[in-house]
C-alpha cells in the first residue's frame, strides 16, 4: 500500500479513471474528500473477513453434525454417552461471563483506564482457561468410558451382535494374560517383583481368588456378575439375547430420567475400571466423530483466543490499543456465538 | 490486528486531499474516540450488563428443556424447536450488542449476509448425499449397523436383568 501522501497528478489520475475531471489542469478548485469503500480500520476489516470464513468453517461442521445426526437410524441420547447438561450450561455460563470480561477490557482501554483493562482482560483469560479445564475434564470422563473418536482406543460397539460378543471374549482373554508391568496399582502382589519381566498374571484369577474383605459391597456383587458374563460367552447354546444382556452387564445405557449423573454406577467396567472391557452404544460411534471434531475444533479456537490475550497482556492496554482489543474481542465473541449452538446441539437434542 | 499507525496507512492509495481536520471524522484510528462517546450513549455497561442478564437468562431457558419441568418431553421436536430459536436469540444478542455490529454502518451486511447465505446452503447441500443416507442401504451394511431394535435389545435386556437381579441396579 502507498502509505506516502500523494501528489496532486497522482490523484489525478485516478480521477480520470472514474471520469470526474476531463479537464487536467484545473486542481486548485476541486477539494477531493476521499470516502473508504467500508468505513473500518483494516485491521477490523481483516479481523471481519476472516470471521467470515469461520462462519462458513463452522456451518460446515454444524451442518454436517445435524444432516448425520438426523439421517442416522439410531443416535445416541447424551446420558448414553456420558453428557452431562450441567456441566454443559456451566460452560456456556463461563463463556457468556467472558464474552462480557473483554467488551469490559475494551471499554476500559478506550476509556484510557489501563489498569482496569488490565484486570478485565486476565479475568477473561482466567475464564476462558476455566472452560478449557472444564471441557478437559468432559473429555477424560468420555475417554475413561472407552469413548475415543477412533480405534484404536475406542471400544465402543453399534450393537449387541457376534463382532462384539468376540470383541469382549478377546478382552476377557487378554486379562488372563497381563504383563506384570500392567498390573493395575492394587491387584500386585509380593510375588508379582520376584517374578522375571517377561511374567503375565491372570488378572481373573487374582480377581476370583481375591478376598471379600478387599472387595467394596459393589464390587462383590460385580465380581458374580463377571462371572456369569464368562459363562455366558461361552456357552454354546448362546441366544442373540444374551448378548445384549452382556453388553447390559458390561456397560448400561441408562434409561430416561435418571438424573444428571446417569445412573450407570453398575456396570462392570464402573466397579473395576481396569477391566476395560468393550461396550455397547448403538450409534455411538458416529457421534464420538462429531463431538470430537465439534469441540476440538472449539477448544482450539478458544485456545488461540488465549494466546491473544496472552499476548495483548504483555501491552499497556490504553487507548492506542484499543483497536486491538476490539478485535480479539471480535474473535472471542464469535467463538462464544458457536458456542451457544454447540451446547444445545450436542447436551440437550 | 494491528492497528493502523497513520491515517494515510489505513486507506488506500488515494488519500484525501482536503485539510485534515475536516475529514477527521472519517478517520477510523481517530474515529474510536468519536464511537466510544457514541457507544456510551447507546448505553454503555449498564447495556452490556443487560444482555449478560438476558444470555444467562435465555440460557437456563434452554436448559429447562432438559429437566423435569418441561411438560412436552414425549415431543422432543417442541424442544428442539424452542432450543434453536434460544440459540439464535442468543447469537443476535451477542452479535448486536457485544460486537458492536448494532452501531455499525451498512458494510456490516457485505459481510454478514454472503457468509450466511453460504452456510445455510452448505448445511443444505449436505442434505441429498449424507442426510438421506440411511433412506437406501446396502443388505451388508444394514447388518452391520445400529439400528433401533438394538436399542429396544438393550433396554430389553436392562429390563430382564432387572427382574433377576434387583438388587445390581
Amino acid at each position: 500500500m502507498n502509505a506516502s501522501a500523494p501528489s496532486i497528478p497522482h490523484g489525478h489520475d485516478d480521477r480520470d479513471a472514474h471520469g470526474h475531471d476531463d479537464h487536467g489542469g484545473g486542481q486548485g478548485h476541486i477539494v477531493l474528500q476521499y470516502q473508504p469503500g467500508l468505513p473500518l480500520s483494516k485491521g477490523k476489516l481483516i479481523m471481519w473477513l476472516f470471521l467470515s470464513t469461520e462462519i462458513m468453517f463452522f456451518a460446515a461442521l454444524l451442518g454436517s453434525y445435524v444432516v448425520l445426526r438426523f439421517g442416522a437410524a439410531v443416535w445416541p441420547k447424551p446420558h448414553h454417552v456420558h453428557l452431562s447438561e450441567p456441566i454443559g450450561a456451566f460452560n456456556t455460563f463461563v463463556l457468556i461471563c467472558s464474552s462480557v470480561t473483554i467488551v469490559l477490557a475494551f471499554e476500559a482501554a478506550k476509556a484510557n483506564k489501563v489498569a482496569m483493562a488490565k484486570n478485565w482482560m486476565l479475568a477473561t483469560l482466567l475464564l476462558g482457561s476455566l472452560f478449557l479445564g472444564i471441557k478437559g475434564y468432559e473429555y477424560s470422563a468420555k475417554f475413561s468410558h472407552g469413548i475415543y473418536p477412533s480405534q484404536p482406543h475406542s471400544r465402543i460397539y453399534e450393537k449387541p451382535d457376534l463382532y462384539y460378543g468376540s470383541a469382549v471374549r478377546a478382552r476377557l482373554d487378554e486379562l488372563r494374560k497381563v504383563p506384570v508391568g500392567l498390573v493395575p496399582a492394587g491387584w500386585r502382589e509380593a510375588a508379582d517383583r520376584s517374578a522375571e519381566a517377561g511374567g503375565t498374571v491372570d488378572l481373573l484369577k487374582r480377581l476370583d481368588e481375591a478376598p471379600a474383605e478387599k472387595l467394596s459391597a459393589e464390587q462383590q456383587t460385580a465380581r458374580g456378575r463377571l462371572q456369569k458374563v464368562q459363562k455366558m460367552l461361552t456357552n454354546p447354546g448362546q441366544q442373540p439375547f444374551d448378548l445384549a444382556v452382556v453388553a447390559d452387564q458390561v456397560m448400561p445405557l441408562p434409561s430416561e430420567g435418571t438424573g444428571s449423573h446417569g445412573g450407570h454406577a453398575s456396570g462392570l467396567n464402573d466397579a473395576f475400571p481396569w477391566l476395560r472391557l468393550p461396550a455397547v452404544i448403538p450409534g455411538g460411534n458416529m457421534w464420538a466423530s462429531t463431538y470430537f471434531l465439534l469441540t476440538g475444533f472449539h477448544a482450539i479456537h478458544v485456545a488461540v483466543g488465549l494466546l491473544v490475550f496472552a499476548i495483548l497482556l504483555t501491552y499497556r492496554l490504553d487507548r492506542k490499543r484499543a483497536g486491538m482489543i476490539e478485535n480479539a474481542g471480535l474473535y472471542w465473541h464469535f467463538v462464544d456465538l458457536v458456542w451457544i449452538f454447540l451446547f444445545p446441539l450436542l447436551y440437550l437434542f | 490486528m494491528s492497528e493502523p499507525t497513520s491515517p494515510a496507512d489505513s486507506h488506500g492509495p488515494i488519500t484525501r486531499v482536503g485539510a485534515p481536520s475536516s475529514t477527521a471524522a472519517h478517520d477510523p484510528d481517530s474515529g474510536h474516540d468519536d464511537h466510544g462517546d457514541d457507544h456510551g450513549s447507546h448505553g454503555g455497561i449498564g447495556q452490556y450488563l443487560a444482555v449478560f442478564a438476558a444470555l444467562c437468562g435465555l440460557t437456563t431457558m434452554s436448559f429447562l428443556t432438559y429437566s423435569s419441568v418441561w411438560p412436552w418431553r414425549d415431543q422432543p421436536h417442541v424442544g428442539w424447536a424452542f432450543m434453536m430459536a434460544v440459540s439464535c436469540t442468543k447469537a443476535m444478542l451477542v452479535v448486536l450488542f457485544f460486537m458492536h455490529v448494532l452501531w455499525e454502518a451498512n458494510w456490516k451486511f457485505v459481510l454478514t449476509i454472503p457468509a450466511a447465505m453460504m452456510a445455510i446452503f452448505l448445511a443444505l447441500m449436505l442434505v441429498p448425499d449424507v442426510g438421506l443416507r440411511n433412506r437406501m442401504v446396502a443388505q451388508e451394511r444394514l447388518l452391520h449397523m445400529a439400528r433401533p431394535s438394538d436399542l429396544i435389545l438393550m433396554e430389553r435386556a436392562a429390563e430382564a436383568q432387572l427382574l433377576a437381579d434387583p438388587a445390581a441396579h
